[in-house]
């Protein structure tokens, strides 16, 4: 269970807010700074998404990103209402198309997660965890609380 | 942080040195400034990724349109980048084999 839940609107300022609140939560976890520091682009590539995808079909409502540290991992869930979309699959980087200027998210959020989910069901769900360091360690410390901005 | 955008001649190329974060909030005002090096003449590029803090596919896509700009005036567009963390994730989008990267500007201003 993810135990902090953030409220953003759907605004591309907001991208850079979601970055710094996760990644503080990930260090006070115990996570390294260079897990620290995939799993910040991870986020602000599944932000970037659902903020665009509410932003395409003019939905005022929040993006929610929900995470928190377990023994599993630290996880984070980014969750929209936005159109959806059907993700590419595994991709190798060196065989796509690179005149492409878009669509190397989910590439980037592949390579940076320890596992990572899509579910596409009334908007789009995208589940990440990281697993370095914390179960190693067995008893990573746990973070609650909310946190909502409007 | 916000992003900085500085350009220079070096002979015959052009440095562009960005400082910041580049993410979807901040990338279409790089985005800008690589259009308007290009419709200035400015087909010899260096991107001197040296001072930047943060780096998305949103930034990566921008720079793969400032490529196809400036090779379609037969120009070139090279990165100086020595930031692992940014590195890594031109090697997961398989941009290493596309951009030439170099450790240096003065390693990017002395290739041909």
């Amino acid at each position: 269970m993810s135990d902090v839940e953030l409220h953003l609107p759907p605004d591309v300022r907001y991208v850079g807010l979601a970055r710094l609140v996760v990644c503080a939560a990930a260090r006070q976890s115990g996570m390294s700074d260079e897990r620290i520091e995939d799993l910040r682009i991870a986020v602000s590539e599944a932000t970037t998404n659902a903020v665009i995808a509410h932003q395409r079909v003019q939905r005022t409502l929040p993006v929610v990103l929900l995470f928190g540290a377990s023994t599993a991992g630290f996880s984070v869930t980014v969750r929209d209402s936005g159109a959806g979309f059907e993700p590419t699959g595994a991709q190798d980087g060196a065989s796509r198309d690179w005149t492409g200027e878009h669509g190397l998210g989910v590439t980037l959020i592949r390579g940076l997660a320890d596992e990572v989910e899509f579910l596409r069901a009334a908007g789009m769900r995208v589940h990440m965890r990281f697993a370095v360091g914390l179960e190693a360690e067995g008893a990573a410390e746990r973070t609650s609380g909310q946190a909502e901005v409007s | 942080m916000e992003l900085s955008l500085n350009h220079r001649k070096e002979g015959d190329k052009t440095v562009l040195e960005v400082g910041g974060e580049v993410d979807v909030y901040t990338a279409p005002k790089l985005r800008e400034k690589l259009v308007e090096l290009v419709g200035d003449g400015h087909y010899q590029l260096v991107v001197d990724m040296t001072k930047v803090e943060f780096l998305d596919s949103t930034g990566l896509g921008v720079l793969v349109g400032g490529l196809k700009r400036v090779r379609s005036h037969d120009g070139t567009l090279s990165l100086v980048c020595n930031q692992e963390r940014i590195l890594k994730i031109f090697r997961i989008t398989g941009l290493t084999k596309v951009f030439p990267i170099h450790d240096s500007l003065d390693e990017a201003l002395q290739d041909a």
